[in-house]
């Protein structure tokens, strides 16, 4: 198999080619992909960045990265949802996909050193995040006591449900609750909020990371308010419509930032004022 | 201005034939002339195949929602304004195939291009529209995009700057201090005299690049009167303005703004048509379109013009963000005049006044950004009172 | 029921802010309990006549439906309040309650506070106070898992007759 590139091809806006390695059945709409690059890999990557991902003649998509870079494999997870996702799902071992990246803002697990770290995610939020608790988990004496909230639509909606037992394992204090309970669950029932309620937290040694549909952020933003935790110790992860991927194309803008490269993490901080006006 | 040993001191006279060896030593230099023409009923921007391409003899005459060729009695090159189309045509193409590929079995091979980009000159450039160009350069240009093909297109363009001398009834370069004098970034700057006393131009250099173009040409340093009036001219143009938009203090005025019942009101007009956003010289929106042939082996990505009022444009997870038009009027407005600061540093409006001559219903931002001063004065009164 | 000490149910921050006189009066009307995992608190449809401020475990509401599962319905655990259907009429569970994890809870006997409540109604007002907040907070979250936020369309945001664009 060759990749050739030519000499001319524009400085970002031809993907490098990956080539699937392996394929994980998240849910019945979720699918996680190991990459690896046929050619040139795209740079060293942080927690909290994204790509571009390429179904070839069918269109690309922005992807959260959701490895932490530890193995040879570029993972991704990706939840069906139109033409292209649809079609990156479908992928197979050995099928070659575009990735242009990586892009945007990180978690910032370097300033979180030092701190309680608290890693709240609603539904698919969890892909994002997860490179940035394997990244905590690696390095334990790094980081102060790990908390992981996750809210999920239901049981079987839970991406990572095989992994959460040894993020357990690795010293991580993990609760998961669901929107809507099946046959044999015996976990929570109920929002991620109510969760939060109930989870032992040091406000003043506490940074948090929080990713999931914005109406899942927002109270969960509140609630840390509530508790005293600082806004600008509180992390958010926010999603616009994205083109290109380079601060080009003008689509991901919200207020005064371009998600693309001024996010998308942000702290709350910045972020509450722009999230309380109606379509900004 | 920074000058040069090499470059002529001081200004040099042209007759309007004159324009005609200008044109041509631009071509012997290799490049695309391209400047101002008149065709269906506009100046637009086009290739000049000779100097008498230009529009000689015609202006427009400009009001909000509305734009008339006229016949000039003085036979001026560059009496008229802005037209529908800006520069940005030519650096920033409203289609553009970013690159293609073709897969044959499991390989990709993206394809070459081995076009190099054209070399242009930009042939009467209003003042406004080389700051809307820097504008431009600031977006698409520097920084990570050094490397863009807007970047590689931008490095060959040679620019002939006009100074203006009679601003359209729409202009309002003097208060985004764009005009009507051209600042620094042109190789040659011209000033056009035109009536009565002859027709000439007064010509400037800009750049050595302006100063070698110029050195087979048979120009003769301007007499002083001639440079003196020329100066004047445009000197006066600044306060022939038709309208004017104090620029001070607009990024914070927008920022406060987003509750306005301005808002609603320019709702109720506008008709979210977008026609703003493709005549003004610094928008840049574009979209990605991937596309194949039938086999699915041969793919291309192009690159669109987009514009913020389409309301696909802010499309996320089952709807757009910005569904109301209220909220895409106030986007772009907000964006050209406020959020601009905050993501590269300078305003985005020229005061080229495009916008309000080709917006259908005739919006003036001008008059939106002084409503909305007056409402956010009028709150800032309510609600010190105790 | 047995009564407790003022001070253990003082702990507990269902009553954080209470003046200490209606402590005392709550906690002779309360007894601590402790049940193991399994054990089911009450059924649908049976008298409503206690309620329980849970300290540690994890308890979970149920619904019966045809066959032999049960749908969960919500979970509670340390800090929250079992039981509000014993205070309005028809005083009847409308959901069954199961523990999970081994639960200690103090048990309030509810004939008994709503006697206090119907002769001392500030004693009623505080105690309204609190329970409202719980329903309050129960009702948002019902709220919010309605709106389906993980689901692949939330609720209000299908366009049924448009292909949805990629996003």
């Amino acid at each position: 198999m060759t990749v050739r590139t030519a000499a001319t091809a524009s400085w970002a806006a031809s993907p490098a080619w990956y080539r699937v390695s392996w394929c994980q059945t998240e849910t019945p709409d979720t699918v996680t992909i190991g990459l690896r690059p046929v050619d040139r890999p795209i740079a060293p990557y942080q927690p909290g960045q994204f790509t571009m991902l390429y179904a070839f003649g069918i269109g690309e998509v922005p992807i959260s990265i959701s490895g932490a870079g530890a193995g040879p494999d570029l993972v991704q997870t990706i939840r069906s949802a139109g033409a292209v996702t649809t079609a990156l799902c479908a992928s197979t071992p050995g099928q070659t996909i575009g990735v242009r990246g990586p892009f945007g803002t990180d978690w910032g697990m370097d300033s979180a050193a030092g701190h309680d770290l608290l890693v709240v995610a609603g539904g698919i939020g969890l892909a994002p995040l997860r490179p940035a608790l394997l990244t905590a988990l690696a390095a334990p004496e790094r980081y102060g006591r790990i908390t992981v909230l996750i809210g999920s639509r239901s049981p079987d909606q839970l991406v990572y449900a095989g992994e959460l037992s040894g993020w357990r394992d690795s010293g991580a204090r993990v609760q998961v609750t669901v929107d809507q309970a099946a046959a044999g669950w015996t976990g929570h029932v109920g929002v991620v909020t109510q969760l939060l309620a109930r989870a032992p937290i040091d406000p003043a040694a506490t940074i948090a990371l929080v990713c999931g549909p914005e109406a899942m952020m927002r109270p969960v933003a509140r609630a840390l308010c509530d508790r005293g935790v600082a806004p600008r110790n509180i992390r958010v992860s926010l999603e616009r419509h994205m083109r290109c991927g380079i601060a080009e194309c003008g689509h991901c803008q919200l207020g005064p930032l371009l998600l693309c490269r001024d996010g998308p993490v942000i702290s709350y901080q910045r972020a509450a004022p722009l999230l309380a006006v109606r379509e900004l | 201005m920074v000058e040069d040993a090499r470059w002529p001191q001081g200004p040099l006279m042209l007759a309007p034939a004159a324009l005609s060896q200008l044109h041509a030593a631009l071509r012997d230099a290799g490049y695309r002339v391209i400047g101002p023409t008149v065709r269906d009923g506009a100046i637009i921007l086009g290739e000049l195949e000779s100097a008498t391409d230009l529009p000689f003899g015609w202006g427009v005459r400009l009001e909000p929602g509305g734009y008339r060729l006229r016949q000039r009695d003085d036979g001026a090159a560059f009496g008229h304004s802005a037209g529908p189309q800006s520069w940005k045509e030519f650096l920033h193409p409203p289609r553009e195939k970013l690159w293609s590929a073709r897969r044959v079995g499991g390989a990709i091979d993206i394809e070459a291009d081995d076009e190099p980009a054209p070399r242009l000159a930009f042939f009467g450039v209003r003042p406004c529209d080389l700051r809307a160009i820097q504008i431009q350069d600031q977006v698409l240009g520097q920084g990570t995009h050094a490397g863009s093909p807007y970047a590689a297109r931008r490095a060959g363009v040679f620019i002939v700057v006009v100074n203006c001398t009679e601003p359209g009834e729409a202009c309002f370069c003097t208060s985004m201090g764009t005009g009507p004098q051209a600042g620094p970034g042109y190789d040659l700057a011209l000033t056009e005299l035109a009536g009565a006393d002859g027709h000439r131009f007064v010509l400037d250099v800009g750049s050595p690049a302006g100063a070698d173009l110029i050195a087979g040409l048979a120009a003769e340093p301007a007499d002083p009167a001639v440079a003196g009036r020329a100066r004047s001219a445009v000197a006066r143009a600044a306060d022939m303005m038709g309208r004017s938009m104090p620029a001070d203090g607009l990024r914070d005025l927008l920022a406060r703004s987003h509750g306005a019942a301005r808002w609603d009101d320019v709702a109720s007009r506008c008709l979210s048509c977008g026609n703003c956003t493709l005549v003004c010289p610094t928008c840049f929106c574009t979209t990605v379109q991937d596309v194949t042939d039938l086999s699915g082996d041969h793919a291309e990505r192009w690159q669109l013009w987009d514009s913020c009022f389409d309301l696909d444009f802010s499309y996320l997870n089952g709807g757009p963000v910005r569904s109301s038009p209220r909220s895409r009027y106030r986007q772009w407005l907000t964006h050209k005049l406020g959020t601009w600061h905050d993501q590269f540093g300078s305003s985005g409006c020229v005061g080229c006044g495009r916008c309000i001559v080709w917006c259908p219903v005739g919006i003036d931002l001008t008059e939106e950004v002084a409503a909305l001063r007056a409402e956010d004065l009028q709150a800032g009164t309510e609600s010190e009172q105790p | 029921m047995s009564g407790i000490p003022p001070s253990a149910l003082a702990r507990h921050a269902f009553v954080a802010g209470l003046p200490a006189d209606y402590v005392a009066l709550l906690a002779a009307a309360a007894t601590d309990v402790s049940f193991p995992a399994g054990y089911r608190l009450f059924e649908e449809g049976g008298p409503a006549q206690r309620c329980w401020l849970i300290r540690d475990g994890h308890v979970a509401l149920d619904m019966r439906v045809p066959g032999p599962a049960r749908l969960l319905v919500e979970t509670l655990g340390a800090g929250d309040v079992i039981g509000l259907s014993w205070l309005v009429p028809p005083r009847e569970w409308q959901f069954g309650a199961e523990v999970i994890e081994p639960t200690t809870a103090f048990e309030l006997d509810g004939p008994t506070v709503i006697a206090h409540c119907e002769s001392d109604p500030a004693l009623g007002y505080e105690l309204i106070k609190r329970l409202m907040t719980v329903a309050t907070v129960r009702l948002h979250a019902t709220r919010i898992r309605l709106l389906d936020l993980y689901g692949r369309t939330p609720a209000g945001t299908a366009r049924p007759h448009r292909q949805l664009r990629e996003g």
